[in-house]
C-alpha cells in the first residue's frame, strides 16, 4: 500500500484539512519495523502535531495494519493522548489537598476570569490550554501553577495577572 | 493428558485444558458471561470463579487457569456462590432492569444468572448510565446502557472477523465498548456481536419487538445462499420466519454467519412472494389456479419436445434437479438441460474433472484450519464466502497457517498478518500460475516421479522472468510463491467460481490442480483445491448431472436459440438470467423471442415478468431435501414453516408435471435421493446434522492451461465483476436486512486514478463498454490498483450486464 492519501470520508474535519500526513510518515518510518510500535508512534505523533489529529489515526491504522478503533481505544484509554489540538502555553493548576488549602479554587476562578476557558479547554487562538491537575507534587509551594515546564509557586491573584500577560505577550 | 478432579468429579483431559472446558467435559456447568468456545480466553466477568484445593485463599476464574495434575477443583460452594452473587449485584449497579422490553428478555444470560443466583435484591446502588443508543443502521442496535463489558463483541469483531469496528474505549468507571473516535457503527454488519452479546446491549434491529424469545420455535436448517453451506437456526412464530439464532454448537463455522446467512432471511417471509400461478392473457399477467398452469405448461413442453430447454438455478435440492432433469429428459424428450450460465460451473465440470477426474473439491472447508499454507486465487472469496473468510482468518491468526494471495486487487484477506499478496494484472492468473509450475519443474522441487515430457515443454516458455512483466508481480516473487508451495508440508488452493467470475475457469482449475498434482498436494488432510461455488447447491447440481445431456445445447446455445427458431419453449427454474447473466440485451431479446417461457421462482422476478406462465415455488424453508455444499458436504433440510400462498416446493411441481406426461416420478425426496448415482453410497437417512462428505477418488492429470489474451486498448480502465460481500446471486435482494446496507450497485476505483480524474467518494460516475453504457456509483478505495475497476453484478438497476458480455476484464471508459 504505497498511496499515502489518507481516508477523507469525516465531514467534521475542516479543522485538519491543512494537516501535513508526511510528518506522520516520517514518525511511522522511525519506528516500523519494530514489534508493538503503536505507542511510540503515538507519542511521536502528539510531540510532532501537538495532539493526534483525526486523520492522521485514520493513516496511521492504514500504515501500520491496525484497526482504527483500537487506535482510539489506546487513545482515550491514556490520559497523555490529546484528540484536540492544543494551546502552545497549557496552563496547569493544582487542586491537590495543600493547595486546596491554601486558595487553588481562588487561583482557578482568576485564570478563568483572564482566559475565559475552564478545564481541558483551549483558547481560540490556540494560545493557552487550561488544565486542573490533582497533585504537581511540590506541596511546599503551594498554591502552585505550571505553565509548560516552568512552576510557578505561592501563587496570588495578582501573580495570575502577570502570567497571564507575560505569555500573552509571547509571539504565538 | 492432565487427572484432575473437580466436583468429586475425575476427569482427564488435555494439556493446556483450561478449569472451565475440563468441567465442562466433565459435564459439569460452570457460569460465566465472557466466555464464548470460539474465542479465547479473557477472563473479563468473573463469574466462573471457582475454588481450587491447591490454590487456597483467593478464588481462581476456571476460564482462563489451565488445568495441572491433581487439582482438586470446587465450582460451587458458599464462598464460590457468594463471591458469583457479588458479581451479579455489581453489574446489576448499572445494567437496566428494562428486561420486560428488552428484546433480550428470555434469551439472557445476565437475566438468567440473576435468577439462578437469586438477586432479588442490591445491596449496592448508583446512577445507571446515560450513553445515548446507537441507531444509526439499519442493522445493528447498540445501547451501552445495558452493556456489562464482557468484551465478547470486541473479541469477535477482530479474532473472527478482523473488522475490528468495535474496541474498549475510556478508562475505569468510563469504559465502554465504542467505535473509531465512538462514532456510530459502520462495519459489515455481520451481526457476529449480537450473537456473542450475553445481554441485550446489541441487538437485531430487524427483529427487534418482533417476538418474545419464548415464543418463538428455533428450527435448524442450512442457509441458502452461498455454496458455504452453513447451518442456521430459524426463530419460527405463526408460520413467520423472524430471526436467525445463534447457536455456537452448530456447524463446522460453530454458529458463525456473515450477513446474508444473518440478515437475508426476510425473503422466506417476504410480502413480495409470489402466491399463486400466473398465466399471461391478452399480454398481461392474470392469475390462475395450479391445474390451468400445469396443464398449460405440460402441453406446451410436450408440444415442443427437443426443442425445449431448462435452465436451472443450483439454489434447488439435489432431489428437485433431479426430477426436473427426468422431467425434461425422459417425458418432454430433450437434452438441452443447464445452469449458471454454463460458464459458472466450468472450473469444476470441466476443469476439476478432466485434471483430478472428479467434478469436485478435493478438500473440505474444515481443511483450511489443518493447513499449513493457504494459497487463495482472488482475494474475493471473503466477498464471496464470508463464513470462509472467517476460517482463514482463524487458520492465519490462530494457528500461524501463511496466507499467500494470487489476486487483481486487494481486500480483507490481504490485510491480515503476515499475508502475502501477489497483485497481479486483472487475467494474467493463468500465466502466473504456470509459471509457479515452471518454478518447480526447473528447480527440481516436484514431487511426482514422471512429468510428461510434453508438459514440460509446453510449460518451458513461462519462466519468471518472462512473464513478470505481464503479470504485473515480479520474478522473485513468482519464484518464492512456487518455492514455498512445494515446500509446504500441507497447502489448501481456494478459488471462487460463479456467474461474476468468468475468470474462474476451466483453465484456471487446471492451472491450479497441475501445481498441487505436481507437489503432491491432493486428497490428504489439509491439502488440496476448493472451488468455492456461488450458490447452496451448485456442487448439487453439478453431482446430479444438470449440464446438457449428449448432444444437447448448454445454456448459451439454448438462449441463442430462442432467437434462431431451435428452441420453442423454455423452462427457468429460480435463474434471473436478464440481471445476473452477462450481455443482458442479448438475454432479454432471446426470452422476448422465445414462443413459450415459463418462469418458476419466488418473486416476479425481471425475468418472470416476460414468461407466459409463472410458477410460485417455495423457499428451502418450505421444503424439504438435501443441499451439497461446495466441499461436496450433503446435508439435508426439513420444512421450518408450510408453504407461503399457494407455493409450491419444487419436487412437488415437477412430480405433478411428469406425471401429467405420463410419467412415474419418485414419492419423496428420499426416493430421489436414492436415484442419484454419484450419491449411491450415501444413505438419505444417516444424513443427519452437519452433513455427510462424499468421498471422492481421485484421478491426477496434468493438462496445459490456456492463457487468455486480456487486451485492453490503451487509456481504458480493466473493469472487474464479481460479488459484493452483502449478497449473493439476485436472490439477497429480497432480504430486507442485506438491502438495508447495501441496496445499488458501485464501482471501486482507486485512490490514484479518483485524484487524476477528480472523482470524489459516493458521486455518479458513467462507465462505457463496446456494449453500453451504465452509471454508478463511485467508492475511491484502498483496494484497487491504479487502472483497475470493480463492480458486483447483483442489481437490477443499472445492471453491469448492460456493459460486461462475459469477458474475463472488459475495457471501459470512466467519465464524471
Amino acid at each position: 500500500m504505497t498511496e499515502a492519501v489518507a481516508v477523507t470520508e469525516n465531514n467534521e474535519m475542516e479543522v485538519e484539512a491543512d494537516v501535513d500526513l508526511s510528518i506522520a510518515e516520517n514518525v511511522i518510518q522511525r519506528y516500523k519495523d519494530i514489534p508493538g510500535n503503536l505507542m511510540p508512534v503515538l507519542q511521536g505523533i502528539q510531540d510532532e502535531y501537538g495532539y493526534v489529529p483525526r486523520i492522521v489515526v485514520d493513516y496511521v491504522a492504514e500504515r501500520l495494519n491496525v484497526y482504527p478503533s483500537q487506535i482510539y481505544g489506546v487513545l482515550t484509554f491514556y490520559a497523555q493522548f490529546h484528540l484536540k489540538p492544543r494551546g502552545k502555553y497549557i496552563i496547569r493548576v493544582c487542586m491537590g489537598t495543600a493547595c486546596h488549602v491554601l486558595g487553588a479554587e481562588r487561583i482557578k476562578e482568576s485564570f478563568y476570569d483572564r482566559i475565559q476557558i475552564g478545564h481541558g479547554e483551549t483558547t481560540g487562538d490556540r494560545r493557552f490550554t487550561f488544565e486542573l491537575v490533582a497533585c504537581l507534587g511540590a506541596c511546599g509551594m503551594a498554591p502552585l501553577a505550571m505553565v509548560n515546564d516552568e512552576t510557578y509557586g505561592k501563587m496570588t491573584v495578582q501573580k495570575v495577572e502577570e502570567i497571564v500577560k507575560e505569555y500573552s505577550a509571547l509571539p504565538l | 493428558m492432565v487427572t484432575l478432579t473437580i466436583d468429586d468429579k475425575q476427569v482427564a483431559v488435555e494439556k493446556d485444558t483450561t478449569i472451565y472446558d475440563a468441567a465442562k467435559k466433565a459435564g459439569i456447568h460452570i457460569p460465566i458471561l465472557c466466555h464464548d468456545k470460539k474465542l479465547k480466553p479473557f477472563g473479563a466477568c468473573r463469574m466462573c470463579l471457582v475454588e481450587v484445593e491447591q490454590m487456597k485463599g483467593r478464588l481462581i476464574p476456571a476460564c482462563t487457569t489451565p488445568v495441572t495434575e491433581g487439582m482438586i477443583v470446587r465450582t460451587s460452594t458458599p464462598p464460590v456462590d457468594k463471591a458469583r452473587k457479588l458479581v451479579l449485584e455489581l453489574l446489576l449497579v448499572h445494567h437496566p432492569l428494562d428486561c420486560p422490553v428488552c428484546d433480550k428478555g428470555g434469551d439472557c444470560e445476565l437475566q438468567n444468572l440473576a435468577y439462578d443466583y437469586k438477586v432479588n435484591s442490591n445491596r449496592l446502588t448508583d446512577e445507571k448510565f446515560h450513553h445515548e443508543i446507537d441507531y444509526n443502521n439499519p442493522l445493528i442496535e447498540r445501547d451501552q446502557n445495558r452493556c456489562i463489558l464482557c468484551g465478547k463483541c470486541v473479541r469477535i469483531c477482530d479474532e473472527i472477523v478482523s473488522r475490528g469496528a468495535l474496541t474498549f474505549i475510556n478508562r475505569g468507571i468510563k469504559t465502554k465498548i465504542g467505535t473509531e473516535f465512538d462514532g456510530p457503527l459502520s462495519c459489515e454488519f455481520c451481526g457476529s456481536c449480537i450473537s456473542v452479546c450475553p445481554v441485550g446491549a446489541l441487538l437485531a434491529r430487524p427483529f427487534k419487538f418482533k417476538s418474545r424469545f419464548w415464543a418463538m420455535t428455533n428450527k435448524k436448517s442450512v442457509c441458502g445462499y452461498c455454496g458455504t453451506g452453513c447451518s442456521v437456526t430459524l426463530g419460527v412464530k405463526d408460520n413467520k420466519v423472524l430471526t436467525t439464532i445463534y447457536d455456537e454448537n452448530q456447524g463446522f463455522h460453530n454458529g458463525q454467519l456473515c450477513v446474508r446467512g444473518r440478515f437475508g432471511y426476510q425473503f422466506i417471509s417476504s410480502d413480495k412472494r409470489l402466491k399463486t400461478p400466473l398465466i399471461r392473457k391478452n399480454g398481461t399477467l392474470v392469475e390462475t389456479d395450479w391445474d390451468e398452469a400445469l396443464a398449460t405448461v405440460a402441453e406446451k413442453l410436450k408440444l415442443s419436445a427437443s426443442k425445449s430447454a431448462a435452465i436451472a438455478t443450483p439454489r434447488m435440492t439435489n432431489e428437485e434437479l433431479q426430477l426436473l432433469k427426468q422431467l425434461m429428459l425422459q417425458h418432454v424428450g430433450t437434452k438441452n438441460i443447464d445452469h449458471s450460465a454454463g460458464y459458472a460451473h466450468e472450473a469444476v465440470t470441466e476443469g476439476l474433472a478432466k485434471s483430478i477426474g472428479v467434478a469436485a473439491s478435493t478438500a473440505t472447508i474444515p481443511d483450511i484450519q489443518k493447513s499449513d499454507m493457504i494459497l487463495v486465487l482472488k482475494s474475493d472469496v471473503y466477498e464471496t464466502h464470508p463464513v470462509v473468510g472467517f476460517e482463514i482468518n482463524m487458520a492465519v491468526k490462530n494457528k500461524n497457517v501463511s496466507l499467500h494471495l494470487i489476486s487483481d486487487k486487494r481486500g480483507k484477506l490481504s490485510r491480515l498478518p503476515g499475508a502475502n499478496l501477489l497483485l497481479c494484472k486483472p487475467g494474467s492468473e493463468v500465466t502466473l500460475l504456470n509459471s509457479m509450475v515452471n518454478v518447480i519443474m526447473e528447480e527440481k522441487k516436484a514431487a511426482l516421479d514422471t512429468i510428461p515430457p510434453d508438459f514440460v515443454t509446453a510449460l518451458s516458455a513461462f519462466t519468471p522472468a518472462k512473464v513478470a512483466t505481464e503479470c504485473g508481480v515480479t520474478a522473485d516473487e513468482i519464484r518464492t510463491l512456487a518455492l514455498s508451495y512445494a515446500a509446504a508440508d500441507k497447502a489448501v488452493i481456494l478459488l471462487t467460481t460463479g456467474l461474476a467470475y468468468p475468470g474462474a475457469d476451466a483453465q484456471l482449475a487446471h492451472a491450479a490442480s497441475n501445481l498441487a498434482i505436481l507437489c503432491d498436494k491432493l486428497g490428504k488432510e489439509g491439502s488440496g483445491i476448493i472451488a468455492l461455488q456461488e450458490k447452496n447447491n451448485s456442487q448439487g447440481a453439478i453431482d446430479v448431472g444438470f449440464v446438457p445431456a449428449q448432444g444437447g445445447a448448454n445454456c448459451h446455445n439454448i438462449l441463442d436459440g430462442c432467437v434462431d427458431g431451435s428452441i420453442t419453449s423454455l423452462f427457468i427454474a429460480g435463474e434471473n438470467p436478464i440481471v445476473s447473466y452477462p450481455a443482458g440485451d442479448r438475454i432479454k431479446k432471446s426470452l422476448e423471442a422465445v414462443d413459450f417461457l415459463v418462469v418458476a421462482d419466488l418473486f416476479l422476478t425481471e425475468t418472470a415478468q416476460l414468461a407466459d406462465v409463472v410458477l410460485p415455488v417455495s423457499s428451502y424453508a418450505e421444503k424439504e431435501g438435501t443441499f451439497t455444499a461446495t466441499d461436496r458436504r450433503i446435508q439435508k433440510i426439513t420444512p421450518v414453516i408450510p408453504p407461503v400462498g399457494k407455493s409450491l416446493p419444487e419436487f412437488q411441481l415437477y412430480s405433478k408435471l411428469i406425471k401429467l406426461l405420463g410419467g412415474q416420478p419418485a414419492l419423496t425426496p428420499a426416493d430421489a435421493f436414492s436415484t442419484i448415482s454419484a450419491y449411491s453410497s450415501i444413505s438419505y437417512s444417516e444424513l443427519g446434522e452437519g452433513g455427510v462428505f462424499v468421498k471422492s477418488e481421485f484421478k491426477p492429470t496434468l493438462i496445459v492451461p490456456k492463457t487468455s489474451n486480456v487486451n485492453i486498448e490503451k487509456g481504458k480502465f480493466s473493469l472487474l465483476t464479481g460479488a459484493a460481500l452483502y449478497h449473493c446471486g439476485t436472490m439477497s435482494l429480497h432480504g430486507e436486512g442485506t438491502v438495508a446496507v447495501c441496496s445499488v450497485g458501485y464501482v471501486e476505483i482507486s485512490r490514484s486514478d479518483a485524484e487524476a480524474l477528480k472523482i470524489a467518494d459516493g458521486t455518479d460516475v458513467k462507465l462505457t463498454s463496446s456494449s453500453g453504457a451504465i452509471t454508478l456509483k463511485a467508492r475511491v478505495s484502498p483496494r484497487m490498483a491504479a487502472g483497475v475497476l470493480f463492480t458486483p453484478y447483483h442489481f437490477a438497476a443499472n445492471s453491469v450486464n448492460t456493459i460486461w458480455s462475459g469477458s474475463i476484464v472488459t475495457g471501459v471508459t470512466i467519465t464524471k
